[in-house]
């Protein structure tokens, strides 16, 4: 009702933003993530922590990655971006090195962690949500002060049908 | 009893694994989310409330798991999965909306194995 009527810019759909399109799913799937691993990590430290102490703060420390990705994927904005590429960044190193330690000793892990065996509890998806998520990334970062249509533009990709 | 045990987890597998395929049919199609999509999304989300009920019945009647924390957190966050992924879709305005609602469907497949883990009367 009493919105600014002299507004510069015409109405426009929703603007093109790492929060849309095929960023809408992964941002779907990094919640679930980001979700699942706090409260995994929740109620192991809560009730058994000296279990398994190195996989449950791994546990909690994943959490904080998947959150930290999921919100600036969400947000969008330059400065979240670059948040973003190094928590995903740091999601796929995790990943690896998690995966490769789980298996090379078993004993430091008698309860799995989100990462353990490079995520094959979880069908694998911790390996590749990373992957994806700075394959999307990197598409925003060229010519980040241009906006994300005119990199589409610069770029000479194709623009996709979303 | 039987009906933890069985019919509504395997008609949630079911009604998920469909919806994901339905979905994914639509994101390939190129289609934004439609009416008859979310009523689909509808119907999985009522059956999980379903399920909720029943297993809260069981806990009621004394039985509990092991790991209880654990189940009442899935009791609680299954029946927010549909719902989220509702309204993060509609928020969608293009083939990527049908998307998320697919994971919502393999998801609640998933939470059902995940259920059986927790606790086994739970059976599929």
């Amino acid at each position: 009702m009493s919105e600014p009527m002299a507004s510069p810019e015409p109405p426009v759909p929703p603007r093109a933003s790492t929060r849309t399109g095929p960023g809408r799913l992964l941002i779907a799937v990094y919640a679930l993530f980001a979700l699942s691993a706090s409260a995994r990590a929740g109620v192991q430290i809560a009730t058994k922590f000296h279990h398994a102490p190195v996989a449950y703060l791994l546990s909690a420390f994943a959490a904080v990655v998947y959150i930290l990705a999921t919100v600036t994927l969400a947000v969008g904005s330059p400065t979240a971006r670059r948040i973003a590429v190094v928590s995903c960044s740091v999601e796929l190193v995790g990943v690896l090195a998690i995966g490769t330690w789980s298996l090379a000793d078993p004993a430091t892990f008698p309860d799995a962690t989100v990462w353990s065996g490079y995520g094959s509890g979880y069908g694998f998806v911790p390996l590749v949500l990373p992957v994806f998520g700075l394959l999307w990334l990197r598409r925003w970062n060229r010519g980040t002060r241009q906006g994300a249509k005119d990199v589409v533009a610069e770029t000479k990709e194709p623009v996709p049908p979303y | 009893m039987s009906s933890v045990n069985g019919a509504v987890p395997t008609t949630i597998i079911v009604a998920g694994l469909a919806l994901a395929g339905y979905a994914l049919l639509l994101t390939a199609l190129n289609r934004r989310m439609s009416v008859p999509l979310l009523a689909a999304l509808g119907v999985l989300e009522i059956l999980l409330l379903v399920l909720v009920g029943l297993i809260v019945a069981r806990l009621a009647s004394g039985e509990h798991p092991a790991s209880l924390a654990t189940l009442i957190g899935y009791l609680i966050a299954m029946p927010l999965v549909p719902v989220a992924a509702g309204f993060w879709g509609l928020l969608e305005r293009s083939r990527w909306g049908p998307a998320v609602i697919a994971v919502a469907g393999l998801v609640a497949a998933v939470l059902m194995v995940r259920l059986h883990q927790i606790w086994p009367v739970i059976h599929v």
